[in-house]
């Protein structure tokens, strides 16, 4: 019995990882006494899977997790149970049991993402704007990274152009910025936000002022056709 | 609170910035406006390893148990988090309500070794508290300390306003309320000290004078106040089954060195094994009873989801109910998938009864610590398990299906030949022959056994508080005897740092004239020194060499029976003249029986389990 779940990651909790995260869940499961299947073996282990683990230090308002249950517990119940067992700034939003059994992470593709970031000297809107179209519309953005290749680790230079859907700004505070973009994420290509702004922090010329960066996830997106909707 | 923009700005550039955040589950977050007394409880080393110390849940749900009291926790911060605190110029915080630790009324820290002096000072330092308790005002927080090191308090005597000598839990409550009381009446800091000085346990350094003979030997301590008393008798639980035991512990979020249920069987040990210092000073024995064990354990795993639950004690194998305790955890738990694990093996047959019974549900690393090669050494020291032992334990686990095998060892224990030593080397060999010695078709796994050696450090307390450490050299060269010895890299043989060893030996047996050293040291860029990684020797011996003290004076130097040692002032319930005749008794080679089977009469007052024992 396939459990979906949505919940969120703010304030420090995005300073915890996503193993930690998976550890606070178990713990969590255990406490709430909810009767979860877990693996066979040695080393038994709960059946829930995080859809695309976020980085450290990047808070979420919506995350997906598939749990698999031995028998159908009521929803409402289990929402309930777990927000009085999780922190504040981790909390269950609502819960579904999905119509077929594709897993939340294979449905996932894309990433809506706010940034924010002070720059050190004072700009519009549009030429902010003009900065970003310029960058966006580039032939290519090339980026270098980590690819495991066999054992080793090397450094491979990728075009990350086509992972990014929009980018735009939505509001400017005297010298605070804040974007939002689109990026993609999941098993058929996936760009890192933290990769996303460190490429745009290069080739800008802003003057972001870089210990200010912060990146929030806004949500996740299943792509149907031409248009993006959210999993539930 | 600190600036919270700055901390967060701080938190996306170190490692494991969860250290730092606190909100864990079963943290208890206080409105400090409706506080009466505020205490930051800190542990002086990273979080993982502060976190997983028991005495901090039990103090921490404690004093947070009381409507006007908070406990909130603060550790060391790791080298790349202070380097931006400082950066930032971020005071030092706790982690539940994020206030500057020089905001609360007490900073209590927990001594668990003597390594952790320097990151005493570095948490001084990085709250703005002046590191001497002469140069502190009302505006700074007591600073006070408890733990095994404060039996011998001398050396970071000065740092600390009172220490707190023994069993915590009754006495901390005790001094809250009574400064509670002094701060709501006519407030004045040394009428508190003199007060709370008449408390059984508590010792107050600045009320007592030191003279030093001529040879640099302590003359006589003098209580200058007269509410100070000549001998500080440490504090006791009586009961442990109506003492409070915490029924949640704080759960982290980043893994910790024991990320399980910890559930304390009893206090004290009766094994009497002559280099332990725990095994002195926590006497006399005290058990909680199974039922109690029972109950504990069960509301612990469902206020923490943990799947672990460890039995931790000194010698977790004598617990009296054992089995009846095993078993009833094992049969509750196996439907919760919640594994029980005995972190403290011996290596008897009732041993690996026990372990055959937990090895149902999960098996866990093999560990044998029979401490000396020989038996003749393992008779000096009284650790009382023979080579059979071992043999019998070792053969079971191979039987079993387990092929690795740790054991540990100490070198330079008293008396210590190279015959000794290389008995290391004999018994691991042994281990190796009854791993293969067997019929082809049993032989599974790939067979190793590692031998690690500690230096002996002797600790204040034990019969051993007079001998001479070895020297480096010489740890070393028995170091090398025993290495040089095994040719076959399914024998491995590793050991620490007889460097560490050393000064850590110093500040065991050290006096209040170390404490120049500490600040010294401190100001040198010594921290974190129980991480051999971090150690920096050469600085600790230009220390020395600096502030004219001489390290070999305290570590190694053979003490006369009637020499005033530094922490004679402490009455730890063992008699000095029992140690004196287990001293003498270990120098030839005598074995003293485990006290369960008669009292042999170590001091303790109302031994409470002579009853039921004898």
């Amino acid at each position: 019995m396939k459990l979906r779940v949505k919940f969120n990651k703010r304030n420090y909790l995005k300073y915890i990882s996503h193993l930690d995260l998976m550890r606070l869940f178990q713990r969590s499961l255990n406490m709430a006494k909810i009767p979860v299947e877990y693996s066979k073996g040695f080393n038994p282990q709960p059946k829930l899977s995080i859809a695309s683990p976020l980085s450290l230090g990047i808070a979420s308002e919506e995350e997906y997790m598939d749990l698999e249950l031995i028998e159908k517990i009521d929803l409402e119940n289990f929402k309930e149970d777990m927000n009085n067992i999780l922190p504040k700034d981790v909390q269950i939003i609502s819960c579904i049991y999905p119509e077929n059994n594709i897993s939340i992470a294979s449905m996932i593709s894309w990433g809506l993402y706010e940034v924010i970031f002070e720059i050190e000297s004072l700009k519009n809107k549009s030429e902010i704007n003009t900065s970003l179209n310029r960058w966006i519309n580039q032939d290519t953005i090339i980026i270098s990274r980590f690819r495991k290749k066999g054992r080793k680790k090397i450094l491979k230079d990728e075009d990350i152009k086509s992972l990014i859907k929009e980018l735009n700004i939505i509001d400017l505070d005297k010298k605070q910025v804040k974007l939002q973009a689109i990026l993609k994420v999941g098993e058929n290509g996936n760009l890192r936000p933290l990769d996303f702004v460190e490429a745009f922090y290069r080739d800008n010329d802003l003057t972001i002022i870089k210990d200010s960066i912060r990146i929030k996830r806004i949500g996740l997106f299943v792509e149907e056709g031409d248009t993006l909707h959210r999993p539930f | 609170m600190i600036n919270k923009d700055k901390l967060d700005r701080i938190l996306n550039k170190v490692e494991k910035p969860a250290r730092y955040i606190g909100m864990e589950q079963n943290s208890i977050i206080k409105d400090l406006n409706n506080i009466k007394v505020k205490f930051a409880f800190s542990f002086p080393d990273v979080y993982e390893v502060g976190m997983s110390h028991l005495g901090l849940h039990i103090l921490y749900n404690l004093i947070n148990a009381e409507k006007d009291f908070v406990c909130e926790r603060v550790f060391s911060p790791w080298i790349d988090m202070e380097e931006e605190m400082r950066k930032e110029n971020l005071p030092l915080f706790t982690l539940e309500n994020k206030e500057e630790v020089r905001n609360f009324d007490f900073l209590g820290f927990t001594l668990q070794y003597e390594m952790s002096y320097t990151n005493i000072l570095n948490i001084l330092d990085l709250s703005g508290i002046p590191f001497y308790s002469k140069d502190r005002s009302d505006e700074d927080p007591f600073v006070i300390a408890g733990g095994p090191c404060a039996y011998n308090p001398e050396p970071i005597a000065d740092f600390v306003d009172f220490f707190v000598i023994g069993e915590g839990e009754e006495i901390t409550l005790e001094i809250l309320r009574r400064y509670k009381e002094h701060k709501e009446g006519k407030w004045d800091r040394q009428a508190f000290l003199k007060d709370i000085a008449k408390l059984q346990g508590i010792y107050v350094p600045s009320f007592y004078k030191i003279d030093y003979n001529v040879d640099g030997t302590i003359r006589d301590m003098v209580p200058i106040v007269k509410e100070a008393p000549n001998k500080i008798k440490k504090c006791m639980i009586g009961d442990l089954d109506s003492m409070f035991a915490p029924e949640k512990m704080i759960v982290p979020y980043i893994e910790t060195i024991h990320d399980r249920v910890v559930l304390e069987l009893f206090r004290g040990c009766t094994r009497g094994c002559r280099f332990c210092q725990a095994g002195m000073i926590y006497r006399p024995i005290r058990e909680k009873s199974a039922d109690r064990l029972r109950e504990l354990a069960n509301k612990l795993i469902e206020n923490t989801g943990y799947e672990n639950v460890s039995l931790s004690s000194l010698s977790s194998c004598d617990y009296s109910q054992l089995q009846l305790l095993v078993s009833s955890l094992m049969e509750e738990f196996e439907e919760k998938k919640v594994g029980v694990s005995l972190p403290s093996l011996r290596l008897d047959s009732f041993s690996i009864d026990i372990l055959k019974e937990i090895e149902k549900v999960r098996k866990t690393g093999l560990t044998f610590a029979p401490e000396a090669g020989s038996q003749r050494l393992r008779d000096v020291i009284n650790k009382g398990v023979t080579e059979e032992d071992l043999i019998t334990a070792v053969s079971y686990a191979f039987k079993e299906g387990w092929s690795r095998i740790k054991l540990y060892f100490m070198i330079g224990l008293p008396t210590e030949t190279d015959e000794d030593v290389l008995g290391i080397k004999d018994l691991s060999y042994k281990v190796k022959g009854l791993f293969f010695n067997r019929p082809k078709e049993e032989i599974k796994g790939n067979f190793k056994v590692t031998a690690s050696a500690s230096c002996f450090v002797p600790k204040p307390f034990t019969p051993f508080q007079w001998v001479g450490q070895d020297s480096i050299d010489e740890f070393k060269r028995k170091a090398y005897l025993v290495k040089d010895s095994i040719k076959d890299n399914r024998v491995v043989f590793n050991y620490h740092d007889p460097e560490l060893s050393y000064t850590e030996a110093i500040f065991a047996r050290g006096d209040r004239r170390l404490s120049k050293a500490i600040v010294k040291a401190w100001e040198k860029g010594c921290k974190y020194d129980g991480w051999s990684e971090h150690f920096k020797f050469d600085l600790w011996m230009e220390t020395f060499q600096e502030e004219n003290i001489d390290g070999d004076f305290y570590a190694l130097r053979v003490r006369e029976l009637d020499e005033v040692l530094p922490w004679d002032f402490i009455d730890p319930g063992i008699s000095k003249k029992y140690l004196i005749k287990e001293y003498k008794k270990s120098i030839a080679a005598q074995i003293t029986d485990d006290c369960r089977l008669g009292c042999l009469g170590c001091g303790i007052k109302d031994c409470s389990m002579r009853g039921v024992f004898n």
